[in-house]
């Protein structure tokens, strides 16, 4: 045994340096927030965006407690799950997490989940949840809140916000002039070994579907033929396929737009990474929708009602697009500045989400078919 | 040594503990087995079609691949930093560990940002004039990631066998004249075959259940096809026990080949070793745990640090405040804590009744434990919520508590604690603990005075592995933790996934810097007085 006191004296010196490090790497960000939170503290307790949401008086609470299963981070529902809490007295309990393993959850608790309302981040596991008789039909007045292609066709769920698919670019070996205009112009040569394709991920395979319903399976499997034979390089998600892009390791990447706006936030100029939108009728070019449906074991349902509205309405929708850069669906918000804006028709396609989830089993056995992920 | 079962000595409680445990642990076995049957599973079937034969073939190359580089590099850096006058051997101990702590998305994904085209040491070498380096990726990168992120399974519980052993062979050796690399080879190395199998087995059933790196490395493996048809519940549900089988089938076989190697022989460290001069080879040697430190905790390291200070350095408004990271922090470390303790207290029955008593029961529970630990974290949470929702009442009591919690953390890493602790219980020679006897010692003071002092570094090693695996855990965190509690690992992974890379980065610098402190009291500091 060696000295008592000296070991005391290492073990005080390791936790001051730990905390001051900590604190260091903290300190520097709440300088940072300070002055948003000032401008934007209201009277009624909420700080920063969900102040923004809402500034009125908090509603006295109410007994009923909301439960959610939330495939959607807390950074992006977060502000707006605490405004509707103090403008309407409900209480919400959050269960974050993937939105895939959250429906496994959900199926496997069965009709003792505690769930009331399911958020997630693109339409499959909605669909997984309606296929195995989890959702319910919602009612018009919540349907007729957002158009009808981007809501489910048998009313189980409804869109909240929109991701659109791009083409990331590093812009160090692209120049712009060389930017496809449809999402079938990749087969070419030209592309060879450049793009990059998160096949496993939830979002491309939802628009792997709806292409399916859109052009018929063997377009599609064609396409994804097409792409195997000219190198695409099969990535595992979003993220990590415009991390590569910005670092110049390929030069394109098929993605939601919204991951590039978050990734050059964080890193600026080192990331040489831009979005560039396929032509507006282009399959190429379809929004993909995060999604929010009822339990049908749900006692809750005029609350989870209460809280898809509040989620769709005009400051919701407003800090959906002003702070996360997501395409406001509802209550006439327009686009944050940044995003080019959608053109009408870029939407407008005949086969919206219907398929997802009973489709989501042959994208996958196309996907596996086609060699890509080998 | 003979193999003559013992276990009618036993004492009964201990193996009405043993049984509870080994109950405890095979609840995802049979989870599994149930749902392969309602879901109309067809395992059989799937086995034997295209879609499976080829990813199975990779998972065992990849596996198999990785434990023979794991075995080599944790054995070998064990005994530098045990027995040999390297440099600063305390601090590489810690050191070496934490690769440990890297959830493997993250570690996978900044360990690609570093070394890939584009990435800081791609910018390095470009300077110096080598333009072309290769991108990791498919087996080949799936298996230096996975080689550098798991080794430490190896070197943990080999390095704390090796403080372990009299250095009286070793001295005897030298002194007749024997080489270094001949005392390594023929002193040092059989006395710890044991858990270099032990651990090798644990870095084998992590390579066959990982997710994370073979996903972000785009290697086609048998998880990566779970993954891929999670809703497709049939495939993936007869995927898993295909996964199980084959983990099963790996531990019968280790357990076979342990039964045919020579026992190891019990030399107890009398006092302090003296530490082997490496001489000339020293700068080779220091090299050697440079690069690795570099490779498996600085690489990753280095992009997890360029994406949370480029933010801070523009000026970024970050979604993250210190008291928020100071009560992630805390849940972090004190659920962890309760985790590791509780998994060796689950797992010292068993060990005990295996490894001193050979019983049979003993020896089903330990494969079990073992087993269960290729099985995908998502599917110990299903386990734990099947279970829990039997009936109204197990529901309301145990849903999102922290009993299931603590529960599924246990089933999740026994494996990691089984085998280091059944090393500890094999420490305590049994003559040792007869001749206590026979000097009027037995019960409760001599557990205190023999078995105790010579079981803690084994015991501490075993802990530090459940506490290092549960700081970084996910899926069961996220399903199963009481509402509205989050650790560092569950906020990383949702600022990561969405891409607020400097806020995960932020978190991701928290968990190392803890988990370097909790590796040096918990696990180094108290196996080295």
């Amino acid at each position: 045994m060696a000295q008592p006191s000296a070991h005391k004296f290492h073990r005080f010196t390791a936790l001051a340096l730990a905390t001051g490090l900590v604190a260091a790497a903290c300190g520097s960000e709440s300088s940072s927030t300070a002055s948003v939170d000032a401008s934007s503290e209201s009277g009624n307790g909420l700080e920063g965006a969900a102040a923004e949401i809402f500034s009125g008086e908090c509603a006295t609470t109410s007994d009923t407690e909301l439960t959610i299963y939330s495939g959607r981070d807390e950074e992006l529902v977060g502000p707006v799950l605490d405004a509707f809490e103090c403008s309407t007295g409900i209480s919400v309990l959050t269960n974050f997490g993937d939105p895939t393993d959250l429906a496994l959850t959900l199926v496997e608790e069965g009709d003792r989940t505690p769930a009331d309302v399911f958020l997630s981040k693109s339409p499959g596991s909605v669909g997984f949840l309606q296929n195995e008789g989890f959702l319910q039909t919602l009612n018009d007045d919540l349907l007729g809140l957002v158009s009808e292609q981007n809501t489910a066709a048998n009313g189980t769920w409804v869109g909240i916000t929109g991701r659109q698919r791009v083409l990331v670019y590093n812009t160090e070996l692209v120049t712009e002039g060389d930017l496809p205009e449809s999402v079938f112009d990749l087969t070419d040569e030209r592309f060879r070994g450049q793009v990059a394709i998160p096949a496993t991920n939830g979002s491309f395979q939802d628009w792997f579907t709806v292409f399916r319903a859109q052009e018929g399976d063997d377009v599609a499997a064609q396409w994804l033929a097409d792409m195997v034979a000219n190198d695409a390089i099969v990535t595992e998600s979003n993220r990590p396929t415009v991390d590569a892009v910005g670092r110049g390791e390929f030069s394109f990447g098929l993605v939601n737009h919204y991951y590039n706006f978050q990734q050059a936030e964080a890193l600026g100029d080192d990331h040489q990474a831009l979005n560039h939108s396929f032509a507006a009728d282009d399959i190429g070019s379809l929004v993909i929708v995060t999604a929010a449906g009822i339990t049908s074991t749900s006692e809750n349902v005029d609350e989870a009602q209460q809280l898809i509205e509040f989620m769709l309405s005009e400051p919701a929708q407003a800090y959906f697009t002003g702070d996360s850069l997501e395409y406001p669906l509802s209550s006439g918000v327009a686009p944050a500045d940044v995003l080019p804006p959608l053109n009408d028709a870029g939407n407008d396609f005949d086969v919206a989400f219907d398929d997802l989830g009973n489709g989501l089993e042959d994208t996958i056995a196309i996907i596996e078919e086609s060699g890509i992920l080998g | 040594m003979t193999f003559r079962s013992r276990a009618s000595e036993s004492p009964p409680l201990l193996r009405l503990l043993a049984i509870a445990a080994s109950v405890v642990l095979a609840g995802p076995a049979v989870y599994l087995i149930v749902r392969n049957f309602t879901a109309d599973a067809d395992p059989v079937n799937l086995l034997f079609s295209d879609r499976t034969v080829g990813p199975l073939q990779r998972t065992v190359l990849l596996a198999s691949l990785v434990s023979v580089s794991t075995a080599i590099l944790g054995t070998g850096l064990a005994w530098l930093t045990t027995r040999t006058d390297l440099p600063a051997r305390r601090l590489w101990r810690v050191l070496l560990v934490l690769p440990l702590v890297y959830p493997t998305f993250l570690g996978a994904a900044a360990l690609v940002r570093t070394l890939n085209p584009g990435g800081l040491v791609n910018d390095v070498l470009t300077n110096i004039g080598i333009e072309r380096t290769p991108a990791l990726q498919g087996l080949w990168g799936s298996w230096l990631v996975l080689t550098f992120l798991t080794y430490p399974y190896v070197f943990l519980p080999v390095a704390a066998r090796f403080a372990q052993l009299s250095g009286s062979l070793e001295q005897s050796a030298r002194l007749l004249g024997d080489s270094s690399w001949k005392v390594f080879q023929r002193i040092v190395l059989p006395q710890a075959v044991g858990s270099i199998a032990a651990g090798t087995l644990l870095v084998f059933l992590y390579a066959i259940s990982d997710f994370g790196a073979v996903a972000i490395l785009r290697y086609d493996t048998l998880t990566r096809s779970i993954e891929t048809n999670q809703l497709n519940r049939p495939v993936a549900l007869a995927l898993s026990l295909i996964l199980l089988v084959l983990a099963g089938t790996v531990v019968l076989a280790e357990r076979y080949a342990q039964r045919r190697r020579h026992a190891t022989t019990t030399s107890i460290r009398a006092d302090r070793a003296t530490p082997l001069p490496l001489g000339k080879t020293r700068p080779l040697a220091l090299a050697a745990v440079t690069l690795t430190t570099f490779i498996g905790l600085g690489a990753p390291l280095a992009a997890i640090i360029e994406w949370s200070i480029r933010g801070i350095i523009r000026g970024q408004e970050i979604r993250l405040d210190t008291g928020r990271v100071a009560e992630l922090t805390w849940n972090t470390v004190w659920v962890s804590t309760v985790a590791a303790v509780a998994t060796v207290l689950l797992v010292l029955p068993v060990a005990v009744l295996y490894g001193r008593y050979r019983s049979r029961t003993g020896a089903i529970g330990n494969a079990v434990a073992i087993s269960t630990f290729a099985l995908p974290g998502i599917l110990v949470a299903l386990t734990g919520t099947f279970f829990i929702n039997q009936s109204d009442w197990t529901f309301d009591t145990f849903r999102n508590t922290f009993t299931i919690l603590i529960f599924a953390y246990m089933i999740r890493f026994a494996a990691l604690a089984m085998g280091t602790t059944l090393l500890a219980v094999k420490a305590v020679p049994d003559r040792l603990r007869d001749a206590a006897e026979t000097l009027g010692s037995r019960g409760l003071r001599r557990f205190v005075t023999i078995d105790a002092p010579l079981m803690t570094p084994g015991l501490l090693a075993a802990g530090g592995l459940v506490l290092l695996s549960t700081m970084k855990e996910l899926p069961i965190s996220l399903i199963l933790s009481p509402f509205e509690f989050e650790t560092l690992s569950t906020r990383i992974f949702g600022t990561f996934s969405e891409a607020f890379v400097t806020e995960a980065g932020l978190m991701a610098l928290t968990l190392v810097l803890f988990s370097l402190l909790a590796t040096w009291f918990l696990v180094i500091r108290p196996s080295d007085s």
